[in-house]
């Protein structure tokens, strides 16, 4: 008698728009990648619309995998407590992508208007429908409890002005996996000297974010 | 991050387990794990390990380095170097408490094991408070750690990153023509 629940996962590979084809390991680990970028990371990274997109069909699939085997199955507990895992790590991650858009709101959707064809998008629709009403739901709040009493040339608000930037001068600790050469690094004061490091996979560092956020998106280092 | 965040990823380690049940493979969305029979070890991960251990289904295998001679060399070499040694594991702390916490009548030695984890943590630590005391004097601006672990960079995260970022604000508002814009104040 088969098993439902020994159908191959690995069955569903995704395919749809990348060349590579993913199994369902590789999958969950580019999701906790994500998740530690997210989490370590001043600014708001590319979303992985891709990553949540399948790991949501994997979790569907499993439950509905589950569902269909009989109560009290030794292998649907394994299964269930893998399940809770990866939820902890998938919501975990799209609730730090929501705090990095609801504190920097106006900057984010600046980035995401000034972006040019063919660059992968910063927000999700989803993200990007949350941010827009957080925005004007914030500026009806001002308008509502403060500006309108204002003096009537008082009563702009810029938002870009008015909400801090992310910092990305902020140090983030980092481990390498791929090597790179010839990382500059700039001084902080002016007595110091400019100089290059060499980043050997599998080191593990602390410097500014600004002098590798093209590799955090690139995935050359990964944020610990 | 939270401690019990850095658990969650030291769970994902392996260890080896004798299941005293039997079941065949099972295909989990991480990876295959099994067949598991009786009397014979099984790799499987931390989190599963402990499960079955409190369900009583499994004994858990000390990991290798999880012994009294190799801590205790690698206690004294921790002493003598004034750099970081490698680390008996990259998860040594939450491991060694998770499993002398669940599993600890199957783990010979499990408190001088306890004392000498302990030892190598204190060393590590107190070594780490001296670098990032002169990270922030010297005003670095690149360190390298390969053999700190999660657990340790986590413990001191917050502090060295918050006192590394003030002073980088005060610093660059010391530069005249500094308009970059407010940072964030958290």
């Amino acid at each position: 008698m088969s098993d439902a629940l020994s159908e191959d996962g690995s069955d569903i590979h995704h395919d749809d728009s990348q060349e590579d084809v993913m199994t369902p390991a590789e999958l969950i680990a580019r999701l906790e990648q994500a998740w530690l970028n997210e989490k370590f990371s001043p600014e708001l990274l590319e979303n992985r619309s891709e990553v949540v997109e399948c790991v949501m069909e994997q979790l569907t699939h499993m439950e509905a995998n589950l569902q269909r085997v009989k109560k009290g199955d030794a292998k649907a507990g394994f299964h269930r407590m893998e399940m809770d895992r990866i939820r902890f790590v998938l919501s975990s991650y799209l609730r730090s992508r929501l705090q990095k858009i609801e504190k920097y709101f106006p900057h984010v959707l600046e980035r995401e208007k000034s972006l040019v064809e063919g660059q992968p998008s910063l927000l999700s629709p989803e993200e990007f429908a949350f941010a827009k009403e957080y925005y004007t739901n914030t500026e009806t709040y001002l308008k509502a409890v403060a500006l309108k009493r204002m003096p009537p040339n008082l009563q702009a608000v810029d938002m870009l002005k008015a909400v801090p930037e992310p910092c990305l001068d902020s140090f983030v600790f980092l481990r390498v996996k791929e090597r790179q050469e010839n990382v500059l690094i700039e001084p902080e004061t002016d007595e110091q000297r400019d100089f290059v490091v060499d980043l050997e996979e599998g080191s593990q560092h602390l410097m500014r974010y600004r002098i590798v956020a093209p590799l955090v998106s690139s995935g050359a280092v990964q944020l610990i | 991050m939270d401690p019990s965040e850095v658990e969650f990823l030291a769970e994902k380690e392996f260890v080896k387990i004798i299941p005293n049940f039997s079941l065949d493979k099972i295909y989990l969305i991480g990876g295959d794990l099994g067949p598991f029979n009786p009397g014979l070890t099984a790799d499987v991960p931390v989190w599963l390990a402990l499960n079955l251990k409190q369900r009583q289904k499994c004994r858990i295998l000390p990991p290798e380095w999880m012994d009294v001679e190799k801590l205790e060399e690698m206690r004294e070499f921790e002493r003598k170097e004034d750099a970081f040694t490698p680390a008996p594991s990259p998860y040594y702390m939450e491991l060694t408490k998770l499993l002398l916490n669940h599993a600890s009548d199957n783990i010979p030695k499990a408190d001088e094991i306890r004392t000498l984890v302990k030892d190598i943590w204190d060393t590590r630590v107190a070594k780490l408070r001296l670098s990032a005391d002169s990270f922030i004097r010297q005003q670095e601006a690149h360190a390298q750690l390969d053999n700190l672990t999660l657990m340790e960079i986590n413990t001191i995260r917050e502090f060295l990153l918050d006192s590394l970022n003030c002073m980088y604000k005060l610093r660059s508002n010391l530069q005249p023509g500094a308009t970059k814009g407010q940072f964030a104040d958290y």
